[in-house]
Parts: structure tokens; sequence; C-alpha cells
């Protein structure tokens, strides 16, 4: 008898694996309707969730991604059981055309009514016939505003000699190629070879005044005071002022990306009324107000702006003064086209 | 004749190269400011915020129950794996069983990522904590077999009676030591974990990921703080535990 402990631990061990089985395909009592939001990590306030839940009797369950191409991979290899999803505009355009997304029922969507119809207009998906925007953010340039001398809101700072090896932009050939083409009058989805190849000796050019392209550390680097001037996300420099006040945020005179995450509905979603009831919550004006207080995003909702705190409403990062926002644009797919891109981009990546 | 500085020296360069990291992350969980470029006073503050916050707590849970039942599974399926391999080494077919076992070591992690996710999805099998269990096994399996294999080529004893008598106690310092393996494995894969997951069930490291474009790391400096407790604990009492055993072993 002397196996018996053995036996008995490897049959605890079967038996509480298939507890975990049975609870993995048995999938709960049917009392409660869930709906599945699949979204980048900290991206609603909490307390709405709640009220949400409340209010349709239904439990929401969050699950992250930490990347537009990982979700896509994930979801085009089969996945299922997500309801509404955030992908950024761009991605929502390739879902789209993949169809993985379902079109919208706008009768279950009257809050769409407050959506800013000055977004809409550079909007991918104009109409919201497959997508309804959710946050927006822009790319610009933050500064120390102690340390940079003479800063002007151009696209040329980078040019300064006398801020060299102090400034870093963003690792990210569509954002960076999109400055340059920007200060040269052109649109950033510009498909013309020679507006690109132009592009790219800019950025060749500024390349010897930066101390690198990087996404992430650029955050820490002007915290700490260590680069002086970074091209940078609003939504991360917003951060980052709250805790070195000498940082300032501006958009370039001559235009930038919006970037804008969408709300769509999975072309598989099993909770379809719920996903349109969740998007429409989040389109309400008191709602969105108040996600864009918490997030430090804009959610573009005309009817939201003037409930927004005065901080706010006043912060250059987040609402643009008009004659810029008319310069920006919002990335495209560009589909095989972008190869033109990743040319350009090596031919930097190369560049002494 | 003096003995040479230089092994002593190597030694500790390797030990600050894999230790002055973790100290960094250790430190900067104490740290009141959010980027942790500069040092702004010595605050308990990340980990105030890290008890309010439900999300990752489900994640850990989530991660914690995943690996234990990982760890029982592939402990016990890779045990009697190794047993085979050792019992009938000689054998064509477990020849071809070893290259089986040996495979997922060295295939790419997305490539089995992905090609799980196709075949659950094919199968029909939804995706969720199951899922996860299953994918982890996979290749928990793998490591625990070339463990205990290890451990039984040192003992060199075969035979049933001998397997039952002998083996599984003096076996028991290596199966701890394939289960730890088994358990870590499972707590911080990433890639494949990412692929199979399905919803609600998120897991520690995929939470981990998508909270550094939006979510404030030094929240995830406390949580690691925590769990690197949590794990050097554990290593500690394994090691109490193996050396106790082989003294008995001993005797």
């Amino acid at each position: 008898m002397t196996h018996h402990p053995v036996l008995r631990f490897a049959l605890g061990a079967v038996v509480a694996a298939a507890g975990i089985l049975a609870a993995g395909c048995g999938g709960g009592a049917k009392e409660q309707p869930i709906l599945h939001v699949y979204t980048w990590s900290d991206y609603v306030k909490p307390e709405l969730v709640a009220r949400f839940e409340a209010e349709n009797a239904c439990k929401v369950v969050i699950d992250t991604f930490d990347s537009n191409e990982a979700m896509y991979a994930k979801l085009k290899a089969g996945a299922t059981g997500y309801d509404v999803i955030t992908p950024t505009s761009y991605m929502v355009a390739l879902m789209h055309s993949q169809d993985m997304i379902q079109p919208l029922d706008r009768a279950l969507l009257p809050n769409l009514a407050h959506v800013d119809p000055e977004y809409l207009s550079v909007a991918l998906d104009k109409d919201m016939a497959y997508s309804v925007p959710y946050m927006l953010t822009n790319t610009g340039i933050a500064y120390l505003k102690s340390k940079v001398a003479d800063f002007e809101p151009t696209w040329a700072m980078f040019d300064r000699a006398d801020l060299k090896g102090r400034m870093v932009m963003l690792n990210d050939m569509r954002e960076t190629i999109g400055g340059a083409l920007k200060l040269l009058g052109y649109s950033l989805n510009s498909t013309d070879p020679k507006q690109l190849e132009e592009a790219g000796k800019v950025v060749i050019r500024w390349k010897k005044n930066l101390a690198k392209f990087e996404n992430e550390q650029y955050k820490t680097g002007i915290a700490s005071g260590e680069f002086l001037l970074v091209h940078g996300y609003s939504g991360d420099i917003l951060q980052v002022q709250a805790e070195n006040k000498d940082i300032a945020f501006a958009m370039p005179r001559e235009g930038g990306v919006l970037s804008c995450d969408d709300l769509v509905i999975a072309k598989s979603a099993k909770e379809v009324k719920l996903a349109h009831a969740y998007i429409n919550f989040l389109q309400d004006p008191k709602v969105a107000a108040e996600n864009t207080e918490f997030i430090q995003y804009l959610c573009p909702n005309k009817d939201a702006y003037p409930l927004m705190s005065e901080a706010i409403r006043n912060n250059s990062a987040i609402f643009l003064a008009p004659e810029i926002k008319a310069k920006c644009e919002v990335l495209a797919d560009l589909g095989e086209k972008n190869a033109l891109y990743v040319k350009v981009w090596d031919e930097i990546k190369a560049a002494k | 004749m003096k003995r040479s500085r230089f092994p002593f020296v190597v030694t500790g360069v390797v030990l600050v190269f894999f230790y002055l990291p973790i100290l960094i992350l250790v430190a900067d969980s104490f740290n009141a400011s959010r980027f942790g470029g500069a040092w702004r006073g010595f605050s308990f503050r990340w980990y105030a915020r890290l008890f309010h916050e439900p999300d990752i707590w489900i994640s850990a849970r989530n991660t914690l129950v995943i690996a234990v039942v990982v760890t029982f599974l592939s402990l016990i399926l890779g045990t009697t794996s190794a047993l085979a391999l050792h019992r009938f080494a000689k054998s064509r077919l477990q020849g071809i069983h070893y290259t089986l076992i040996y495979t997922p070591l060295v295939v790419p992690e997305i490539l089995m990522g992905i090609s799980l996710l196709m075949a659950f999805v094919a199968a029909g099998i939804k995706l969720g904590m199951t899922t996860i269990v299953l994918a982890h096994v996979t290749f928990c399996i793998s490591y625990v077999a070339l463990v205990v294999l290890g451990r039984l080529r040192d003992l060199g004893a075969t035979g049933w009676q001998a397997t039952r008598r002998v083996l599984l106690p003096m076996l028991a310092p290596g199966l701890a030591a394939a289960g730890l393996i088994a358990f870590t494995l499972s707590v911080d894969d990433f890639v494949i974990t990412f692929f199979v997951a399905g919803p609600g069930a998120t897991t520690l490291p995929i939470r981990v990921y998508s909270m550094i474009k939006h979510g404030a790391t030094p929240l995830i400096n406390a949580l690691s703080t925590l769990l690197l407790a949590l794990t050097f604990t554990m290593v500690l009492v394994s090691q109490r535990l193996s050396k106790s055993g082989a003294l008995e072993g001993g005797q």
C-alpha cells in the first residue's frame, strides 16, 4: 500500500484540474448577460462601467491587449468571444476590409448625434457605419520651458543644432516621416515617392541632432531633464506634466498626427444589443466628459465639451487651436503602399 | 602561491548583472515618482493604490490558479514520460517520444501560440482559462520530463519495484525542482498565453504588458516586488525541504 500517497496526490490533481476544465466549459449560470470588452489597459473610468452594469443588469468583463497588431493577429487566427473592441482607426479600416467587424445599428445609438462633426470630417469612417470614435490623441512636441530658448511650435525645431543629442523622436515610421511631410507642406498620408524621398532627407538631417528614435523611455527622459525636447503622444506628455511642471506641449503649426481609437463590434459578438447599449452609453455627453477627465484623452463628443473642467478645456494639448486642428490628419491604412514608407525608413535607419 | 582573484571578480560582476535590475525595480516601487527617472522621495503610494485595483488582483488570481493546475498536471505527465523514456531507453519508439518531448523547447513561442490557438478554434474549444492551462501544460511537460530524466540517469535505478520503493522518494528533490520550473514558466509566459487566452482570462503578464501603454508602471514595480518576495520565500522553503529530504534519504 506504499503507493497510496502518490495515487492520492495524482487523484487530487485530476479532480482540481477537472474542476477548472468544467468551470471553463460550463460558462456559469445564465442569469446575467455578460458583455466582453477587449481594449487597452486603464481605458475607461471604472465607476462608469459599474454604472452601466447597474443600469443594464449585466456584467462587463474587460480584457486587455497591448498593440493593435497583436490583437489583430489573435482575432484573425480565429479567437472569438469579444463583443466590443477599441482598435486605432487604421486598424479598424483593415478589420473592416477583412469583414471582422459588423455594421452598426444606428437605431440603437441615439447618442451618436453628440459626436463632434468636425472630427468626423477627417475621420476614416465619416458616417460611423461600423465604428464610433472613442478617444482622440495627437502627436506633437514636448519641451522643457526653462532649458529651450526661443521655442517655436514647428517641426523645424529638430534642426536646432544647439539641442543636439538632447532630442528624441518616435521610433515609428509613419509618425516621424509624417512630421517631415508636414514640414514640407505635404499630406502625412502621401504616397508620392518623390515627396517621401524629400521627407526622408529631412529626417536624415534631423537624425544628426537626435539622441535616438524611441517610444517609451522618452517620458522618463524628459521628466528627469535628460532630454530637452521630445516628439511624443499628448496622452503620455500630460501624465509626465503632472510631475514636472517645467514641461510644455505644443502642436507644430504645420499640423501633425491625430489618432483615434474607435469603438467597434466584433463580427462574432454574442451580445450585439448590449454592445450597442455600451457604445451608446459611452457617447452620453455626461459620461463622455467624465471619462475624458479620467483618461486625459479627448472623447470627440461636442456636447460633452462644455461639461469638462476648465483645466481640460484650456489645455492646448487636448483642445487644439482651430487653425492647427485644420492641418492635422488621421493616419490612414495605406495597404500595399506602406512599403514605400518602409523603404524610406530603412534608408533613414541606415544613414550615418 | 596566492589564489587568483579573477574567479571571485567574475562571480561578483555576474551577480551584479543578474540582480541589479531587480534591485532597481524594488527601489523604484518605493519611489514617489511615476516615471522612475529621478528619485522623488520614499513612498508607499503605489502599494496603497495596488490594493484598490481589482483588475490587477483578478489577473493575479487567474495567473496563480493556472500555475497551480499546470504544475500538478505537467508533473504527473512529465514524470511518467521521463519514466518511460528511462525504462525503455533503447527502443525506437522512445526515440521518437524523446524527440516529441524535446521539440517544444526549441519551437519559437509565437509559432506555438498561433498554432495552439488555431487548433483550439478548429476543435471548437471555447477560449478561456482551460485553453491557457492546456497550452502551458504542453510546454511544461517537456521541462519536467527532462529535469526528472536527468535525475533518473543519475540514480540509475530500473524496474517498477525499484521505481516505487526507491525511485519516487529519491526523486522528490527532482520533482520539486521540476514543479518549480513548471510553476515559474506558467506564471511568466506572455506570448503563448496572449494567443490562447479567452475573454475573462487575462493573466498578470498580459495585464502588465498592456499597462505599459496607459497604466502606471510603478504599480507594476510594486506588484513585482510582492511577487519577488513570494518567489524567494518559495525557493527558500523548497530548498529547506529538499535538504531535509536528502538527509532522510541518506540515513
